[in-house]
């Protein structure tokens, strides 16, 4: 027990402000305590992120160069593989699904342990799909835009879904299942290794985003919002849909989408 | 009963083919001339960065239909702000982005965009133009260009990066801060003019 509280504050703490957030349709009960609790937490994280996490990210850059940065991006994102097959899966995407088995056996092991993306120039381009998408399918609602400690930007069902895929990553049972001090300072490198790798790639377009938002919480919490868009669509609805979430109407006032 | 059927058919057609008046080949050849001529240009081009930025400026200027876009960001708020308010916030904005864009162009050098088809707007007049950018490792960026047709002039009115609306961040970015701000909208134009130097 003790053990699973160390990875979740581990966790919780490394993934820091690796997530790209963003925000529209806040519930309007009681929208202005949470936006004021949000408003706060946001500033809590960017503080900590400007203080600790970005000086260390910015360290990180100078001593790697972008082809390793890739292979570290690559090797991460081919242990999510497998989370991708299972929710493709669910969300009933057979060719999808194949597509991510293949692609977590061939970059494996001719990619290298997932380094080099072979598959991608076999025209298999990766089909990201995650718990949270899944539980949307199953119109499981999305809940109020919420600001996690360190975490960032989230919703009550994403953080659920984050949850659930990490129990289909390799570090995960490294942490949970093996007893070794070797293995276990390993999975924990890796997840440090993970975040600040994202940290760093966000870099130029975080801090061009802040330097241009007048209101950055806002912005964020947009971009977040309109980007799980595309991984989630509420039963599935998004299929039947005639037009895609992007597709406003110019002369409408659509109040809902401003806070 | 059957004429009735076939005349309600017949004005739904006409009715839905006055809306389609920018056809997808027409619309994916724009967006393949905005790209084209910025790949060629702009980034591959071997001039100044001064002379770079002029040339940035021109094509946001012809290709984007910012007054449109600039009314939608300010949403609520553009009814009650003064014809003054209005041309200040256009330029504020339009200053702002291309700066902003201006800089961070560079970053498409020696990429191409790869075309996928179009996609229908529920609004008249406009169409989605689909396509993805490898930017390196991991999944294509997926960039979509919404275009308007105003009069058989193409503008684009929207860009959408991998899901996110460039004009509904703006939006929701601008009217959190007038409603927040003392002064408003002026509070803003300020702001951005700040920023946009």
């Amino acid at each position: 027990m003790k053990k699973l509280f160390g990875i979740l504050a581990m966790t919780l703490l490394i993934s820091a402000c690796a997530t790209n957030p963003d925000g529209t349709k806040l519930d309007t009960s009681g929208e202005t305590k949470l936006e004021a609790y949000n408003r706060a937490m946001f500033n809590f994280n960017y503080q900590l992120d400007k203080k600790v996490i970005k000086p260390v990210a910015k360290g990180y850059k100078a001593v790697t160069n972008q082809f390793f940065r890739d292979r570290v991006t690559n090797v991460f994102n081919n242990l999510e593989e497998p989370a991708d097959a299972i929710n493709n899966l669910l969300q009933g995407n057979l060719k999808d699904s194949g597509v991510s088995v293949t692609r977590f056996a061939v970059n494996s092991t001719l990619g290298l342990l997932g380094m080099f993306d072979v598959a991608k120039g076999w025209n298999m381009p990766r089909k990201k799909a995650d718990f949270d998408g899944t539980m949307a399918k199953y119109c499981v609602p999305d809940g109020p835009f919420v600001v996690m400690p360190v975490i960032g930007p989230s919703t009550p069902r994403y953080l659920a879904g984050w949850g659930v895929d990490s129990l289909a990553s390799p570090t995960f049972w490294a942490l949970y299942d093996v007893d070794d001090d070797g293995v276990q300072a390993a999975a924990y490198g890796a997840y440090a290794l993970k975040y600040l790798n994202k940290r760093a790639e966000a870099m130029t377009l975080l801090d061009d985003l802040e330097k241009n938002s007048v209101d950055f919480y806002t912005t964020m919490k947009s971009a977040f919002m309109q980007n799980r868009q595309k991984y989630v669509s509420l039963c599935g609805a998004e299929k039947d849909a005639t037009a895609p979430s992007y597709d406003f109407d110019f002369d409408e006032d659509f109040d809902d989408m401003e806070e | 009963m059957k004429k009735l059927v076939v005349f309600l058919a017949s004005f739904l057609f006409f009715a839905h083919a006055s809306h389609a008046a920018v056809t997808p080949s027409q619309a994916e050849d724009f967006i393949k001339e905005v790209t084209k001529t910025g790949i060629e240009q702009i980034i591959n081009s071997d001039v100044s960065q001064a002379e770079k930025d002029k040339r940035f400026e021109k094509l946001f200027n012809k290709y984007l239909d910012l007054d449109f876009i600039g009314r939608f960001v300010l949403g609520r708020y553009w009814k009650t702000s003064t014809p003054q308010q209005r041309k200040d916030f256009i330029n504020a904005y339009r200053e702002l982005n291309i700066k902003t864009w201006s800089k961070r162009f560079d970053e498409f050098k020696g990429k191409s965009f790869n075309f996928n088809g179009t996609s229908p707007s529920n609004s008249a007049n406009q169409i989605f133009v689909n396509t993805t950018v490898n930017m390196g490792e991991g999944a294509p960026a997926k960039v979509v260009w919404r275009v308007k047709d105003t009069n058989g002039e193409l503008k684009v009115v929207d860009i959408i990066i991998e899901n996110v609306s460039l004009a509904i961040t703006a939006r929701n970015e601008y009217t959190a801060y007038i409603k927040k701000a003392p002064n408003g909208v002026d509070d803003l134009i300020a702001d951005l003019k700040k920023r946009g130097q």
